[in-house]
C-alpha cells in the first residue's frame, strides 16, 4: 500500500464543512467522508467493504448516495463532505441501486445460511433483509469453487491454522487483506484470479499465521473466513456476551466474552473497539487464550502434599493445612520469614488483598510481583522506576512524527503498540527508527533499524547523546555537564562500543531533535536485562539533553495485564514513600522490616531464612531467568502455598496447591500501562471450587485470625485510595553516571540468547489454548539464516543449545528478519525447560550450539 | 528484432503533408535508430526545452496547443500537468502509459515499434515539465517487439547523453525505466496502472486523491499516453499555436485512427481532427469501402468500449464533440467497422466475454454485472435465450453505467446498451427463433 502524505500541511486548528444530509444540516470536521458525517448524525448507510480503521476503497458500492448536482450516485465512504453538499441517502434512485448491488452480491452467494456460522450476524443477511428483495432474477447455476480433490460443493479451505475459507461465501469485499496489509503488515493473504472468479487465497505456499489473523475472521462481513475456534460450536443468537479487558497485554485491550446461559463457558472473545487502546484489533493472544478457562486440566480441588506426593482434598482440609504450618512458622520464626510472590496479571484486588496479608497478617515486607526479571532493584525511585512511571498513551502514538521503539520486539510483547506504529506510519507518515540487538519484525516500517551489540544498550543511548552534543543539538552547558558524567567520551568510541555506525547514530539524534511530537519507549529487552538501571539512567539523560517528554512522551512500557496496578498499590517489596505514608494510615501500621525483592527473597530461603511462600498465579520455576536457583530456593522451603489454574512447574514443588479462578469468572479491575483502570465482568460462574486471589489471601487471613475484610467494598473502598496517589515519579533534574559495563564472553558460547514469548503465547497460560497451540505448541530456536548455513542447519533440524549451565536440544526455525549472531527462544511451553540455560547473574546469556546428528 | 507489425499506415501521406507529423517517417525500417531520427530532426525539442525553457514555459506551449489525451479520456494534457502541486516535497513521476489493450487499436504500437525516440523525447520533455526526474513507460507485456525496441531506444538515448545524469550540461537528471505489462487490460486505467508499477495488483484506486496529487508511492504523478507524449516534441518544435491551428475548435491537432474490421483496407492513419468518418471508411487512401461490397451494418467509432454508430450516422467529423453528440465517443480512435453479416448478439458476446474475462473483481457491480450478462447473452447466442432477457440485460447495464470505480464497467455496457437500441429486433429474434437473423454468417479466417 502506498504510504501516506506526511500530515505537514494539515492545519493547525480543526476546520469544519457543512452540508445538508436527508435535509439536515450537519457540520462535520473536514476531510471527513459523507458516510462518516452520516454516521455522526445517526444516519445509517450500508457498507459491506468500508471498515472505520482501513483507507476506504469503495468495492462493494452498497454506500451509494445521492448528491444534488452529480449526475451519478457516489458511494460515500469514499466522497469527501464538502460545504453546501445536498445529499440524500434514502432516494429511490439510492434505493434502486442498493438493491442492485444486493442483487449483484447474491447472484453467486449461497443461501446457506441455516448452516454457516455467521448466521445471525451476518451483514449480507441484514443488508439483503434491509435493503435486497426477495425473488432473485438470476436464473443460472450459481458459481462454486471447489477445491482440488474435493468432490463437494462445499468449500472448506483451510487457509491458515486457525482459518477455514469458504470462497462461496466472499462477496469479496477485501477488508481482510486490507487489514492485514494496512494493518498488520502482512502478506500471506492476497487476492487471485479476476473477475466473477476472483478469489481470496492465502499466498502460495503460506499459511496465514500471523499474529493478529484471528481479526480477519472478525472483520469478514460474511461466513467466507471463520474460525476452528467459533465454527460449528454454537448459534451466536443463544450467546450472551461480557465486556472484559485482555488478560495477557499491558495495553488492556478491550474485548468482549461470548458465553452462555445453559453450560458454563465461554464460546469466543472479539473486539470492542476502543479507539484509546486497540483500534479494535485484537492479537491472536488475547482472541484465543480465553480457551484455557474451559480446559479440562484446569485444577479442580485443592491438593495437599501427603507423603512426597500431592493429593486431591476440600478447601477446608488445605486451609486447615495452611493455618497449622504458616502459624507454626509466623509463631515460632516470625511472620518476617514468610514470602510471596504474585502474578502481575491479577486483578487489584487480588493483588491488594496479598500485599494486605504479608504486610497486616505476616508483617513481612517479603512480596514481589516481578517473578519473572533477574537482579531487580529494590529502591522504589531507581532510574528504571523512574522511566517505567512515566504517562504514556498509546493512542498518542498516532500523530507523532517520530516514534523510536528501544530494547523492543514488539511483536513479541506489545501488540497495540506494534499495530499503531503501523498505524502512524501508514496515515500520518511517522518516521520510526528501532533499537534493538536484532533485527525485529517491524523493520519493515523503520527508517532505520540500529542493531547494537548484545549488552551494549547504555553505550547506544550515549552514543545518541554524544552525537547530539557532536552536531550542536543540545544545550551546550548541559551537554559539557552530561559529558563529565558518561562515558565513552566521544561519539567514535561510543559506536565501536556498541556496534553501531556513528553516521546511523547521527541521523537518529538529528531527527530526535528535530520531531515536534516524539514517542519513546524502551521495552522487555531493557526490562530483562540485569543493567536496566544503567540503561534507564542513560535514557533520563538523553531525556533531559534533548526535551523529549517536553514534546511527547518517553517511558519504560510494563508487561503484564496489570503491572501498572501492581505498581499503584504497592506489590513492590518496598513501595514509593507516599505510598508507604497511605498504606500505614488505611491499616494503622507499615511493617518495620527488610524489604526483600525476588532474587532476595530466593537468596534468604537458600539461606532458610525464609521458611514459608506463598505464590499466587505466578510461575517462576518456569519463567524466572534462572530454573536452577528458583529450584534450589524453593525446593528448600518448609512450606510452599501455590496457587494457579493449572498444575505447573510450581505448584509440582508445593505442599498445598489452591485452584484459582480465572479472569473472565469474576468482576475485576485492572489498571493498563496508560494507568487507566478497567474492568472486566463476570463472564461465567468460578468453576465450583476455584476462587479469585482476593477470596484465597482473605481466607488465609481468616485462618490466620484477622480475615481482611468483612465486605468486599471495604476493599474496592482502599484499593480507590491507593489509585487515586500520583505515581509519577518526576524526571531527576541531574544527569546520571553512565559507563558502560562489558561482559567478557566465556570461551566457545558466542551466540547471544534471548528468551521470550512467542508471538502468539503470554507466559505460561495460554499454552493450553488449542487455538494457539495450533500456530505454536513447541519451544523452538530461532536464528539468522547466515548461522543455519554456518552450522548446516535446516529448518526443523534439530540442535543441541548449550549454555555453561544447562543444554536443551530445539527445533530450529530460521528467521526472515535476524541477521546476526542472536538466537531467540520461546519460554511458554512446558516441554523443555528452556529458563534452565540461563544465569540470573548474567547480563546476555550466551550458548554455543551445535547440530545433533541423527 | 525478427518481427516488424506489418501495419498499413499513411506515412508516405504524412510525409507530403505538414500538418501531419506523427507518422512522417514510421515506413523508414531505420527511423528507431537514433542516428536516423537526429538525422530527421530528433531531440531538437528536447534540446530546446534543455537550452532555456522553463518548465512553466513547457506547460504553457502545451496547454496552447489544446492537445488533449489520447488514451481515451481526452483530458487536455497541459492542464494535467498545471495538477502537480507546485510545492510538494515529494518526487514526483512520469508514467507513459503503454499498455495499449483496447480491443481495435494498435496506433501506440506502432509508433514504439517503429518511431520508439519519439516517444522518449516526449516523455522527457514531459518530465521536464512536471519536475520529474524518474520516468516509466509501462509497456503492455505482450508487445514484445514494442519492449525490445523501447529498450534499445533507451540505451541509445542514454548512451548520447538524450538521458541520465546533468542532461546536455543542464544540471537537469533524468532516468527512465521500461516496465512490462503483466497481461491486463485494466492497467491501462491510470490507476491500476501505478498499482501494478508498485508491485501491487492491478486494481483501479478510488480517485481523489487523483493521481497528479498523490499517485505512484503517494507521490505526484502525471499518467499520459504514448500519442499523447509523442505529439509533445513536436509542439515544442513548431509552437502551440501551430498545432492549435489543426483540427477543429475543440479538438486540435491530428490523431491516429487504428481501422479494422470489415474494410478493404484496414491500418493505422493519421489525419487531422474531424476527419470524416465516411471517408475514412470508403476513402480509397484509407477504408477504400466495405470488403465484398457489402452493406455496412455498424460501426464502433473509438475502440471496444464506446457505443455503435448506426450506417445513417456516419456522415460525421472524428473529434471528440462531434461523436459526443451523436452518443457515442472518440474513444482511444480504434474504428471497427461491421458489414451486414455480422450478428450483432455474437458480436456483443465476444465483447462481453473480453469485458468479462478482463475485469479486475474489485467493484461488485462490474465483477458480477459482467459475469452475469455474458451468461445471459451466451445462452442466447445458443438459442437458449428467455423471453425478458434483452429487458434484464438492459438493466443489469443500468446497473453497471456510472456505478463502478473505473471505466471499465461503463466500456464493458455502453456498446451493449447501444447494440440493443438499434439491433432490438435482432436480440428478440434471436430468443423468439433460436437462430440468428443473420443468416449468411461472416466468416473469420
Amino acid at each position: 500500500m502506498a504510504k501516506a502524505t506526511k500530515n505537514a500541511d494539515k492545519p493547525a486548528a480543526v476546520q469544519t464543512v457543512s452540508l445538508t444530509i436527508d435535509g439536515r444540516s450537519v457540520t462535520v470536521p473536514r476531510g471527513s467522508t459523507v458516510l462518516e458525517a452520516a454516521r455522526r448524525f445517526g444516519i445509517d448507510i450500508p457498507t459491506f467493504c468500508w471498515h472505520p480503521k482501513l483507507k476506504p476503497v469503495g468495492a462493494c458500492r452498497m454506500c451509494y448516495v445521492e448528491v444534488e448536482k452529480m449526475p451519478k450516485l457516489q458511494v460515500s465512504c469514499a466522497l469527501e463532505a464538502m460545504d453546501g453538499m445536498v445529499v440524500h441517502t434514502d432516494s429511490d434512485l439510492v434505493k434502486r441501486g442498493r438493491k442492485a448491488i444486493i442483487e449483484f452480491i447474491l447472484a453467486n452467494h449461497p443461501l446457506d445460511c441455516p448452516t454457516c456460522d455467521k448466521g445471525g450476524e451476518c451483514d449480507l443477511q441484514n443488508l439483503t433483509f434491509a435493503h435486497g428483495v426477495d425473488d432473485s432474477r438470476f436464473d443460472f447455476t450459481k458459481y462454486r469453487f471447489v477445491d482440488e480433490g474435493m468432490t463437494t460443493t462445499f468449500d472448506d479451505k483451510r487457509i491458515g491454522p486457525e482459518i477455514v475459507l469458504n470462497r462461496n461465501r466472499c462477496i469479496l469485499c477485501y477488508k481482510c487483506v486490507r487489514a492485514n496489509k494496512e494493518a498488520f503488515g502482512e502478506y500471506d493473504l492476497g487476492v487471485y484470479e479476476r473477475g466473477n472468479i476472483a478469489q481470496i487465497d492465502a499466498a502460495p505456499g503460506e499459511q496465514v499465521d500471523n499474529p493478529f489473523s484471528g481479526n480477519l475472521v472478525e472483520i469478514c462481513p460474511v461466513g467466507a473466513l471463520t474460525n476452528s475456534d467459533w465454527r460449528y460450536k454454537i448459534r451466536v443468537w443463544l450467546t450472551r456476551t461480557a465486556p472484559s479487558v485482555c488478560n495477557f497485554s499491558s495495553a488492556g485491550t478491550n474485548t468482549l466474552i461470548f458465553g452462555d446461559n445453559h453450560k458454563n463457558h465461554l464460546y469466543r472473545v472479539t473486539s470492542r473497539m476502543n479507539d484509546e487502546i486497540d483500534d479494535g484489533w485484537l492479537a491472536d493472544v488475547t482472541r484465543y487464550g480465553y480457551q484455557v478457562v474451559n480446559s479440562p486440566d484446569r485444577l479442580k480441588t485443592p491438593l495437599i502434599k501427603k507423603g512426597g506426593k500431592q493429593v486431591e482434598a476440600t478447601w477446608d482440609e488445605a486451609l486447615e493445612v495452611i493455618r497449622k504450618r504458616f502459624g507454626e512458622i509466623k509463631d515460632k520464626f516470625g511472620g518476617v520469614c514468610v514470602g510471596a510472590m504474585v502474578a502481575p496479571n491479577l486483578d487489584n484486588a487480588s493483588l491488594y488483598g496479598a500485599s494486605k496479608l504479608m504486610r497486616t497478617v505476616f508483617k513481612s515486607n517479603n512480596i514481589d510481583y516481578r517473578g519473572y526479571y533477574r537482579m531487580l532493584p529494590g529502591d522504589p525511585e531507581s532510574p528504571y522506576m523512574i522511566l517505567q512511571s512515566q504517562p504514556f498513551r498509546i493512542a498518542d502514538i498516532d500523530d507523532c512524527d517520530l516514534v523510536i521503539a528501544f530494547g523492543s520486539d514488539l511483536v513479541r510483547e506489545h501488540h497495540n503498540q506494534y499495530l499503531r506504529l503501523r498505524k502512524a506510519y501508514n496515515f500520518a507518515g511517522t518516521r520510526i527508527f528501532s533499537i534493538n540487538p536484532y533485527r525485529v519484525k517491524s523493520a519493515d516500517i523503520s527508517e532505520l533499524e540500529l542493531v547494537y551489540g548484545p549488552g551494549t544498550e547504555e553505550a547506544v543511548i550515549n552514543g545518541l547523546c554524544l552525537a547530539a552534543a557532536e552536531e550542536g543539538l543540545a544545550d551546550k552547558s548541559l551537554a559539557n555537564e552530561l559529558l563529565s558524567r558518561i562515558e565513552p567520551k566521544t561519539l567514535r568510541e561510543a559506536a565501536r562500543f556498541c556496534g553501531v555506525p556513528e553516521d546511523k547514530l547521527r541521523v537518529v539524534a538529528r531527527s530526535l531533535s528535530e520531531a515536534s511530537k516524539v514517542t519513546f519507549f524502551a521495552g522487555e529487552i531493557v526490562a530483562r536485562s540485569r543493567e536496566r538501571d544503567l540503561i534507564a539512567g542513560a535514557l533520563l539523560n538523553l531525556n533531559r539533553l534533548m526535551g523529549i517528554t517536553g514534546r511527547g512522551q518517553m517511558a519504560a512500557l510494563v508487561r503484564h495485564a496489570n503491572s501498572k496496578g501492581a505498581e499503584k498499590l504497592g506489590l513492590l517489596p518496598q513501595p514509593r514513600a507516599g505510598l508507604v505514608d497511605e498504606l500505614g494510615m488505611i491499616w494503622g501500621a507499615y511493617p518495620d522490616c527488610a524489604a526483600n525483592s525476588t532474587d532476595a527473597m530466593m537468596a534468604l530461603i537458600k539461606k532458610e531464612e525464609i521458611k514459608g511462600f506463598l505464590v499466587i498465579g505466578a510461575n517462576p520455576m518456569m519463567l524466572y531467568p534462572d530454573q536452577q536457583f528458583v529450584r534450589e530456593g524453593l525446593e528448600r522451603l518448609d512450606f510452599l502455598v501455590a496457587c494457579d489454574l493449572f498444575e505447573t512447574a510450581t505448584t509440582e514443588l508445593a505442599d498445598v496447591v489452591l485452584p484459582l479462578a480465572s479472569w473472565a469468572e469474576y468482576r475485576g479491575q485492572y489498571v493498563n500501562l496508560e494507568g487507566d483502570v478497567q474492568t472486566a465482568s463476570e463472564a461465567m460462574a468460578p468453576l465450583p471450587t476455584a476462587k479469585p486471589g482476593f477470596e484465597i489471601t482473605n481466607l488465609i487471613a481468616g485462618v490466620l485470625g484477622t480475615p481482611l475484610y468483612g465486605d468486599r467494598s471495604e476493599l474496592d473502598g482502599e484499593i480507590e485510595r491507593l489509585l487515586e496517589l500520583d505515581s509519577v515519579i518526576p524526571c531527576p533534574d541531574r544527569f546520571m553516571e553512565v559507563k558502560p559495563v562489558s561482559e567478557p564472553k566465556s570461551d566457545g558460547y558466542n551466540v547471544a540468547l534471548y528468551i521470550m514469548d512467542d508471538s502468539h503465547h503470554y507466559v505460561h497460560l495460554t499454552e493450553k489454548a488449542p487455538s494457539l497451540a495450533n500456530f505454536v505448541s513447541e519451544p523452538y530456536i530461532e536464528l539468522s539464516p547466515d548461522l543455519a548455513a554456518h552450522y548446516k542447519i535446516q529448518d526443523g533440524d534439530s540442535i543441541r543449545v548449550e549454555s555453561e549451565v544447562a543444554k536443551v536440544i530445539l527445533p530450529v526455525r530460521i528467521s526472515d528478519h535476524i541477521d546476526n549472531e542472536v538466537v531467540l527462544v520461546p519460554r511458554n511451553f512446558t516441554s523443555k525447560p528452556v529458563t534452565s540455560l540461563l544465569m540470573r547473574k548474567r547480563r546476555i546469556d550466551r550458548v554455543k550450539i551445535s547440530k545433533v546428528d541423527e | 528484432m525478427t518481427f516488424y507489425s506489418p501495419v498499413i499506415t499513411n506515412a508516405a501521406d504524412a510525409a507530403k503533408d505538414d500538418r501531419l507529423h506523427l507518422f512522417k517517417y514510421v515506413e523508414d525500417p531505420d527511423q528507431y535508430k537514433i542516428a536516423t531520427y537526429e538525422a530527421h530532426g530528433g531531440y531538437k525539442a528536447w534540446k530546446k526545452v534543455m537550452g532555456g525553457m522553463t518548465p512553466q514555459q513547457v506547460t504553457d506551449e502545451v496547454k496552447k496547443s489544446g492537445l488533449r489525451g489520447r488514451g481515451g479520456a481526452g483530458f487536455p494534457t497541459g492542464m494535467k500537468w498545471g495538477f502537480v502541486p507546485k510545492d510538494s516535497p515529494k518526487p514526483r513521476y512520469l508514467c507513459c502509459n503503454a499498455d495499449e489493450s483496447e480491443p481495435g487499436t494498435c496506433k501506440d504500437r506502432v509508433l514504439m515499434e517503429r518511431d520508439p525516440h519519439g516517444v522518449i523525447e516526449g516523455m522527457a520533455i514531459a518530465s521536464y515539465a512536471i519536475g520529474c526526474h524518474l520516468m516509466f513507460i509501462y509497456i503492455r507485456g505482450e508487445f514484445g517487439h514494442c519492449i525490445e525496441r523501447m529498450e534499445q531506444a533507451m540505451d541509445e538515448a542514454y548512451a548520447k547523453g538524450h538521458l541520465g545524469k546533468n542532461i546536455y550540461g543542464s544540471g537537469y537528471d533524468l532516468e527512465m525505466i521500461v516496465h512490462t505489462g503483466g497481461g491486463a487490460y485494466i492497467c491501462g486505467e491510470e490507476t491500476a496502472l501505478l498499482n501494478s508499477v508498485e508491485g501491487e495488483r492491478g486494481m483501479s484506486r478510488i480517485r481523489p486523491p487523483f493521481p497528479a496529487v498523490e499517485g505512484l508511492y503517494a507521490c505526484p504523478t502525471i499518467v499520459n499516453n504514448v500519442e499523447s507524449l509523442a505529439s509533445v516534441p513536436h509542439i515544442i518544435n513548431h509552437g502551440g499555436d501551430w498545432y492549435a491551428s489543426l483540427g477543429t475548435e475543440k479538438s486540435k491537432g491530428t490523431k491516429i485512427f487504428s481501422l479494422s474490421g470489415h474494410v478493404r483496407k484496414p491500418g493505422n492513419y493519421e489525419v487531422e481532427m474531424g476527419f470524416n468518418l465516411k471517408k475514412m471508411i470508403y476513402d480509397p487512401a484509407y477504408g477504400n469501402g466495405i470488403l465484398g461490397d457489402k452493406k455496412l451494418k455498424g460501426v464502433i467509432p473509438g475502440g471496444a468500449s464506446t457505443p455503435f454508430l448506426t450506417p445513417d450516422q456516419i456522415d460525421v467529423g472524428l473529434d471528440y464533440e462531434s461523436l459526443q453528440t451523436i452518443g457515442s465517443m472518440l474513444g482511444s480512435g480504434a474504428i471497427i467497422v461491421f458489414h451486414e453479416d455480422t450478428c450483432i448478439v455474437w458480436t456483443i458476446l465476444k465483447l462481453i466475454h473480453f469485458f468479462r474475462h478482463e475485469s479486475c473483481g474489485k467493484c461488485t457491480p462490474c465483477r458480477e454485472g459482467t459475469g452475469w450478462l455474458e451468461q445471459i447473452i451466451k445462452r442466447i447466442e445458443e438459442g437458449g435465450g428467455q423471453p425478458g432477457d434483452v429487458e434484464k440485460i438492459d438493466d443489469i447495464c443500468g446497473n453497471i453505467l456510472g456505478r463502478t470505480i473505473c471505466p471499465l464497467g461503463d466500456a464493458a455496457v455502453m456498446p451493449i446498451q447501444s447494440a440493443i437500441k438499434h439491433w432490438r429486433e435482432e436480440w428478440q429474434y434471436h430468443i423468439e427463433h433460436k437462430e440468428c437473423l443473420v443468416k449468411t454468417k461472416f466468416e473469420f479466417k
